[in-house]
């Protein structure tokens, strides 16, 4: 049991003398993740209100389609990825394999699942009341559009949260497309597998401690907006 | 006064049900005009067309003079609907106010425009414009939705069912305020109400919806039920106190009969029997003043039925009528119209 204990002294020795590997890893976890859930966020709140709010044909088989896709592996997405981006992939020549715009991609494509369907689920929890008030009051489609999702917005920052946790704390994307460079793409969760496979625990816990500490805050600020909403 | 509205055979549908069957229908600039009828009749749905928010299945809608296929936002902009129970933005109730004046551009002098509009439907600005919309009590929360029209200047206010949730205090402050809308910028009031003591005192003219169907007259008394033959071409429906009212004609069975308040008479004598002539006995339940004719509608509750009548104020003198005196009403039975 020693190491375990020796490992936790490690871990918050490694954090309080700001240890470069460490930090390095955490700095392009908060790269990467904020590249993806920024990307997510565009594309994804405006396609969750159009799926809530609408009504078209094949919108329950899409909707059946997009909370599938909630629950997406991320060594499958990785492997998609990797195909397309990897120098014999459509994309090939861009260089994006082992780079962080890569991972983000990967991201991407895990988090706007989520940011869609809880979107479009909050859209569909509301009144349909609020929406007719508030084009009763002179908006055009798409300021109703925001006026809508501003009256979801806790749902909807509560959605952003939930997206930013998953992609966070995924492996799978971030070592088969990142490959786990060190001082490169070497994020939080990639470090901890490889730390803990080479049997250095300090690094592992101290990484898996911010880790945790990003997911207690995000899963603290969901639950409180949720309340809210 | 020109038409502000007019609906030329206007059919709405539902997943292939209609809702609404209007031949014609105008709303002259200025007036304010009451919508009546049952729940389910369509003038909530009416209500939706006049506010450009749903397009009819079929028919022609004319705007100001011009056919309208697909509105402008100018046109939208000068029409503004109160939903029934109309729920108000999560904001604090200034910004509430203040939505329709920002989507529109109209961002100067906001603070002294939501004073006003505050002030009108009775609410203290400086206590009521910071408060959260959770913050509010259910006729406060539908007087700042009225305030949120109101700070508009619209060229139509339509309003459905404004009182249904408030108390006589609100429902006493908002009429005024609609009332003051109307007289200082001439908006156009379209009002569904039920609660007719309310829409009389605001309203000029009124129209009865059935069934999806305009009626050009103010039906107050809609008879349903089974009407039974009887001697020649009278028809008799019983009611649960075991009186009956006939009706002649030839109505087809659970058929339904229309009878205006201005053919029934209010007398403190039972009549001499005469199978054409009704007199049923019932209780005074109560008696409002209607603004355009200055005569008062009593109702009265015969068996499980309210009949309305429209008394002149003389009568009502003579007669010392009052909510809870026992009365007679006399109606021919040629006076039913029949809604086939």
């Amino acid at each position: 049991m020693n190491y375990i204990l020796e490992g936790f002294i490690g871990a918050i020795n490694l954090l309080l003398t700001k240890d470069p590997e460490t930090y390095s890893a955490i700095w392009t976890t908060l790269r990467i993740s904020t590249l993806s859930i920024t990307f997510t966020l565009l594309l994804g709140i405006p396609l969750g209100f159009l799926l809530g709010h609408y009504s078209f044909p094949g919108k329950r088989v899409l909707r059946t389609i997009v909370d599938t896709l909630l629950a997406l592996p991320t060594v499958v997405v990785g492997l998609l990825v990797y195909a397309f981006i990897s120098r014999r992939g459509p994309f090939g020549e861009l260089g994006l394999l082992f780079t962080i715009p890569g991972v983000a991609i990967g991201q991407f494509i895990l988090a706007l699942p989520i940011v869609v369907s809880l979107t479009a689920s909050a859209i569909e929890g509301m009144d349909p009341k609020v929406y007719l008030t508030i084009k009763t009051l002179g908006a055009s489609n798409k300021q109703a559009a925001i006026a809508s999702l501003w009256e979801g917005r806790y749902a909807v920052l509560a959605a952003a949260i939930t997206a930013y946790s998953r992609v966070i704390s995924e492996v799978g994307i971030s070592m088969m497309i990142g490959g786990n460079i060190k001082w490169h793409t070497r994020t939080i969760t990639t470090a901890i597998a490889l730390e803990t496979g080479k049997g250095e625990f300090s690094m592992g816990i101290a990484l898996g401690a911010v880790l945790l500490a990003f997911a207690f805050f995000a899963n603290t600020l969901v639950s409180f907006l949720r309340r809210r909403a | 006064m020109k038409d502000i509205f007019r609906l030329e055979n206007v059919i709405h549908q539902y997943s292939g049900r209609t809702v609404l069957d209007i031949q014609n229908f105008e709303v002259k600039e200025g007036e304010a005009l009451a919508l009546l009828g049952p729940n389910g009749s369509g003038k909530s749905t009416l209500l939706r067309i006049l506010a450009f928010l749903e397009k009819p299945t079929k028919g022609r809608v004319y705007y100001d003079g011009k056919m309208v296929n697909e509105p402008s936002f100018a046109h939208r902009r000068e029409v503004t609907l109160l939903l029934q129970n109309s729920p108000l933005l999560k904001r604090s109730v200034e910004e509430n106010l203040c939505y329709g004046l920002k989507v529109r551009g109209k961002t100067s002098n906001m603070q002294e425009k939501v004073r006003t509009a505050l002030e009108m439907v009775g609410l203290n600005p400086q206590k009521f414009a910071k408060r959260k919309w959770f913050e509010l009590s259910g006729g406060e929360a539908q007087r700042v939705a009225l305030a949120s029209r109101l700070i508009l200047k619209p060229r139509v206010l339509l309003l459905d069912e404004p009182t249904s949730s408030v108390d006589s205090e609100s429902a006493k402050v908002m009429k005024e305020a609609i009332l003051k809308a109307k007289s200082q910028w001439g908006s156009t009031l379209v009002i569904v109400s039920h609660d007719l003591a309310w829409i009389y005192q605001v309203t000029e003219r009124a129209l009865s919806l059935f069934n999806g169907k305009l009626i050009n007259h103010v039906p107050e008394n809609v008879l349903s039920g089974n009407w039974e033959p009887r001697n020649g071409s009278l028809f008799a429906l019983k009611l649960s106190d075991g009186q009956i009212i006939m009706g002649a004609g030839n109505p087809m069975e659970s058929s339904t009969a229309l009878l205006d308040p201005k053919d029934v008479i209010i007398c403190a004598e039972k009549p001499e029997e005469d199978s054409a002539l009704n007199a049923l006995e019932g209780t005074i339940v109560s008696m409002n003043l209607a603004r355009d004719t200055g005569q008062v509608l009593v109702k009265t509750l015969v068996g499980d039925k309210t009949i309305s009548s429209l008394v002149t104020e003389k009568s009502m003198k003579n007669l010392h009528l009052h909510p809870g005196l026992k009365v007679f009403l006399h109606f021919k039975a040629s006076a039913l119209k029949w809604l086939q």
